[in-house]
């Protein structure tokens, strides 16, 4: 009996023991996700009571209704605030300084760490939004930040300054990571009949079509200043890397290389390009200067290699796609094409995207792929340095190119899960999908730099 | 005839020195019992030794300088209004005049007040003393909900010192967005598995105007040093808590940051 009870207690000692163990690596995993894009353990409590237009007229009160609600999916969507309902706030207005009375605020049931508030005012044409930013356990000088913008009146300036508005906020909040609330997206429609580039906020809003050639556009890619859109097109017959200036509205040149070239990509200083050209017959990985000149290659083994992406931190890696083993995986190698590594090690990896501090990378993958498999392709991030990597959707459906926001909190990507091909977003973590766009097939996003 | 000696009749001359001898020895047996006493009583305590006069030799202790308690202070008193190293007093629950206390709050109001008052020791400043003084209302650390932290394996907390002394109150949601990026960048496991608790750890590190930080360093090591190294890559790790805030004068602070490993 004795010694049965001793049999017990070590083997309960030891699967305790193998329980810690297995237990460790998970809660390291949420750990380096959270750290490396910034989303964080904990989330700031903000209370954010309507702003008010006090005396508003019909136009007045649209604009109102549009700048709080702006305002508060740019604040419920950042991935650093848990907002705080509405239904728990005190009774009354709060438009100035003085209506807010912080113990009211503080005490539960709102038990809010910040508070935002302010007022929209309209007058001769000209819309002014006063905000502020309340710390509620600062007593003393409870003031983090207040703003006043003017702006002419309209719908789309409200939207604007509530963006602009929420970006501080988040700056200011968030350790001076700037928010993305005026960030573009940039993706390939066919709702006009072709696949063409089109653009729109980043949270769905404003989405309006870029270019016209009547052909097939694909892989378009925003460079870091903003002013020009590279992407692949079947215009001139096959696929060739052509560019589009966003200033002039118009394309500009770019040389024809020969061959099939595809999947351009710019380096985060905006001075030079990758592509994959199969100018010499088997497609390899290129860079060029941002005129197309200067080509160099960098890659030199059968087997095709597309879709490069730079590291934007360093400018110094190149991550792309080979298929010089058969299925296609994602590689790394320094920007002269020397020391190759491979970082997946099975199934069928596509599409990197570098996470902009240089740490992670997210790609496309279908884990067990061949007959008999279950074959869902998934968004993936990989850490770097340690190859440890994370499933961020589960959802079923086909999801690919997934892009990086500006500030790595967020990873807008292509899914097939609600039937046709759509754009969606979700913190990098993998929590608050949503679908942004849903007329026509939507794909390949690309997030712009700022 | 018979001879007769009278050498046995004469009186017998032993028995007065017997008891002579015996009183002699009696007082030699007193005097030997007593003396330590009595000549205690002359002379003393023998110098060097200790109080019963075992004879103990002298211990001496080197000390390299005289410990007399710090002056919590510094010289100026009067020169700021700041109240000092730490909030001593908090502050009075202010309620308006008429406002009716709900009986149902009373126990959630008490919890606000416990947690201001800070119940773990407050880190003593090291990396501040700069000639072993410390102008009065500068530096030390932030009492209440911002300066401190829970890491799940320790505890920790911010000392701030910068511009007139009053940076921790003043710009207390910067102090806040410091104690999260170092609590999110902290990868608990980095450190040593076997570890369970150390000394209490202080790093000591500047942010720039621009948010950067500078000048790390260990100003007292853990005795771990997976968990030293853990907490200097948590702060390498950092690119920027944001800029210092714009009505701020100064062109840095000064940030101790310091924690108990708790497992």
């Amino acid at each position: 009996m004795i010694f049965f009870g001793m049999m017990t207690k070590r083997f309960f000692l030891t699967v305790a023991i193998v329980t810690a163990l297995s237990a460790v690596p998970c809660f390291g995993q949420t750990d380096w996700i959270r750290t490396g894009t910034g989303i964080g353990m904990e989330k700031i409590r903000i209370a954010v009571p309507e702003f008010q237009a006090p005396g508003a007229d019909a136009q007045l009160q649209a604009m109102q209704n549009t700048f709080n609600t702006i305002l508060w999916n740019d604040l419920a969507e950042a991935g650093i605030f848990e907002m705080v309902s509405k239904s728990f706030y005190p009774l009354g207005n709060f438009g100035q300084p003085g209506d807010i009375r912080l113990p009211a605020w503080g005490n539960p049931p709102p038990n809010a760490v910040m508070v935002a508030f302010g007022n929209l005012t309209s007058a001769g044409g000209s819309l002014a939004m006063q905000g502020w930013l309340f710390d509620v356990r600062n007593q003393q000088t409870p003031q983090v930040l207040a703003k006043q913008y003017r702006e002419a009146a309209s719908d789309e300036n409200a939207r604007l300054m509530a963006h602009r508005f929420a970006d501080e906020i988040i700056f200011r909040l968030g350790g001076g990571v700037a928010g993305i609330a005026e960030s573009n997206l940039f993706f390939i429609s066919n709702r006009s009949g072709n696949k063409e580039v089109w653009t729109m906020d980043y949270d769905g809003a404003n989405q309006h079509q870029v270019t016209h050639l009547g052909s097939i556009s694909l892989s378009p890619r925003v460079s870091p200043d903003g002013s020009r859109v590279a992407f692949t097109s079947f215009a001139k017959g096959g696929p060739e890397v052509m560019m589009y200036s966003l200033e002039l509205s118009r394309m500009v040149s770019f040389p024809v290389f020969g061959g099939s070239n595809l999947s351009p990509a710019w380096s985060s200083d905006g001075t030079r390009l990758a592509l994959s050209s199969s100018r010499t017959g088997d497609p390899e990985i290129y860079s060029c200067d941002a005129s197309g000149s200067n080509l160099k290659r960098l890659t030199a083994y059968h087997g095709p290699d597309v879709s490069p992406v730079w590291n934007p931190k360093t400018n110094a890696q190149i991550a792309w796609v080979s298929g010089r083993t058969g299925l296609p995986q994602i590689y790394v190698m320094d920007t002269d094409g020397t020391n190759v590594q491979r970082l997946t090690d099975e199934g069928y990896a596509v599409s990197p995207a570098w996470s902009p501090n240089g740490q992670f990378l997210a790609f496309a993958w279908i884990r067990h792929y061949g007959p008999g498999a279950p074959g869902a392709q998934d968004i993936y991030i990989m850490d770097i340095a340690s190859h440890q990597w994370v499933q961020l959707t589960h959802d079923g459906g086909r999801n690919d190119f997934p892009s990086w926001s500006p500030d790595g909190r967020h990873i807008v990507f292509q899914s097939s899960r609600a039937g046709g091909e759509q754009i969606w977003t979700m913190l990098a973590d993998g929590s608050h999908q949503h679908k942004l766009t849903s007329a026509g097939a939507n794909t390949q996003p690309n997030w712009s730099w700022k | 005839m018979a001879i007769h000696a009278d050498i046995f009749e004469t009186k017998d001359p032993l028995r007065g020195g017997f008891f002579a001898s015996v009183a002699l020895h009696g007082l030699l047996a007193a005097s030997v019992l007593f003396l330590p006493a009595i000549l205690g009583n002359i002379r003393g305590d023998t110098w060097g030794g200790s109080d019963n006069g075992s004879g103990d030799a002298m211990s001496a202790t080197l000390v390299s300088s005289i410990p007399l308690p710090a002056n919590p202070q510094g010289e100026n008193v009067l020169a700021v209004e700041s109240r000092g190293l730490s909030q001593s007093e908090p502050k009075p629950e202010e309620k308006s005049p008429d406002a009716i206390l709900i009986p149902d709050k009373q126990s959630t109001l008490k919890q606000r007040q416990r947690a201001v008052t800070p119940t773990k020791p407050q880190p003593r400043q090291v990396a501040v003393l700069e000639d072993n003084r410390i102008p009065f209302g500068e530096g030390g650390p932030i009492s209440g909900p911002y300066g401190t932290f829970n890491a799940g394996i320790a505890k920790g907390g911010l000392g701030f010192t910068g511009g007139s002394g009053d940076f921790g109150s003043r710009y207390a949601w910067y102090v806040d967005t410091v104690r999260r990026k170092v609590q999110e960048n902290w990868l608990k496991y980095e450190v040593d598995r076997n570890a369970s608790t150390s000394q209490r750890t202080y790093i000591y590190f500047e942010i720039m105007r621009s948010g950067a930080p500078a000048n790390i360093r260990i100003e007292q090591s853990s005795g771990i040093p997976s968990l030293d190294q853990s907490a200097l890559r948590a702060l390498q790790r950092i690119d920027t808590f944001g800029p210092l805030p714009g009505d701020y004068s100064g062109s840095k602070v000064s940030v101790e940051f310091w924690f108990d490993l708790r497992r």
